[in-house]
């Protein structure tokens, strides 16, 4: 015998109120409605991804202030322009697949933050290799499209930057690089023989990809910091 | 794993999933729903490699056309049970 709708539980009762047809409603009634409540979600979702593209966000966590105090000693924390890029510019995609997928993997964060990973500066110091390598070797796979969001080899006026910069970049284009190749620690202290795990980065992707294998990796990499703290400076 | 987890994600909540959810929804064919979905899937992976074949990562098309395909699937199974006529 079957039971009586008072008889079930709530849940059969929800899932036979949802295929049930409507007969209270007009299509366009529901239509206007799904709409709506369909706005209203992906809004509210949207603008929930947003506040944890904050710095505020970012830097919530204990364990984030080692890097904060590294930022904030270079040019894309304070330079002339006035024109800065926080955590989320240069670690979260733009395009909407990218950066779903870069929140999803970036629960790792709070996995380490409760775990304490990285909570000593002693912790830090031997994670540093393999933190950086992990954001290297995105930006090399991604072509450094993170900075290509604001740089481009296309915008840039050779005229207007130094000459060894012009003639750095003019390098990188005739050989494939990209920015990653010379910028490795642009905004965050690097750790000691970062060189040569870069390089097996580089070449780990490179044998990914046949035909790539070009010399990719700035052997001037600590003047160009230099110039660039100098700017920061300035 | 926690690539494969985010790139799963990605689509879900991307093209392949609420547009091959959608497509899905306009038609009682099984075959024809999953179809549409993984059609999605292809489109998607190769709008965000710019489409030129050559940057399209063998593991993200695939993740994104079984994504394509369930939510194909799970749309047209919507459309069964939700459609009366």
């Amino acid at each position: 015998m079957a039971a009586s709708p008072e008889n079930r539980g709530w849940i059969r009762r929800l899932w036979s109120w949802i295929w049930t047809p409507a007969v209270a409603f007009s299509s366009g009634f529901l239509i206007i409605a799904g709409f709506l409540a369909g706005i209203l979600f992906w809004g509210g979702f949207h603008w929930t991804l947003e506040l944890t593209n904050t710095e505020e966000f970012c830097t919530s966590c204990h364990t984030m202030e080692t890097n904060l105090g590294e930022y904030r000693e270079t040019i894309h924390y304070n330079n002339h322009s006035g024109v800065r890029a926080i955590c989320s510019d240069c670690h979260v995609p733009h395009e909407w697949n990218h950066k779903i997928k870069a929140k999803i993997m970036a629960v790792k964060d709070v996995y380490h933050e409760l775990a304490g990973t990285i909570s000593t500066p002693e912790k830090y110091e031997a994670h540093r290799l393999s933190m950086a390598s992990a954001v290297w070797k995105k930006m090399k796979a991604s072509n450094s499209r993170e900075c290509r969001n604001c740089h481009n080899f296309d915008y840039m006026d050779f005229t207007l930057q130094e000459t060894r910069a012009a003639s750095e970049h003019q390098r990188a284009i005739d050989n494939n690089m990209t920015c990653i190749d010379c910028h490795q620690g642009i905004a965050h202290s690097l750790p000691s023989d970062y060189l040569e795990t870069y390089q097996k980065v580089t070449e780990a992707l490179d044998s990914k990809t046949p035909g790539a294998a070009h010399q990719q990796v700035a052997e001037n990499g600590e003047q160009i910091r230099s110039f660039l703290t100098t700017r920061t400076d300035q | 794993m926690l690539e494969l987890l985010g790139t799963i994600g990605g689509n879900a909540l991307g093209l392949p999933g609420i547009l091959g959810l959608a497509l899905g929804m306009m038609t009682r064919r099984l075959w024809l729903g999953a179809a549409m979905g993984a059609l999605i899937g292809v489109i998607e992976t190769l709008l965000f490699a710019g489409w030129q074949i050559a940057h399209v990562e063998a593991l993200e098309l695939m993740i994104a056309v079984v994504v394509g395909i369930c939510a194909g699937s799970l749309g047209c199974l919507i459309r069964r049970i939700g459609a009366t006529a």
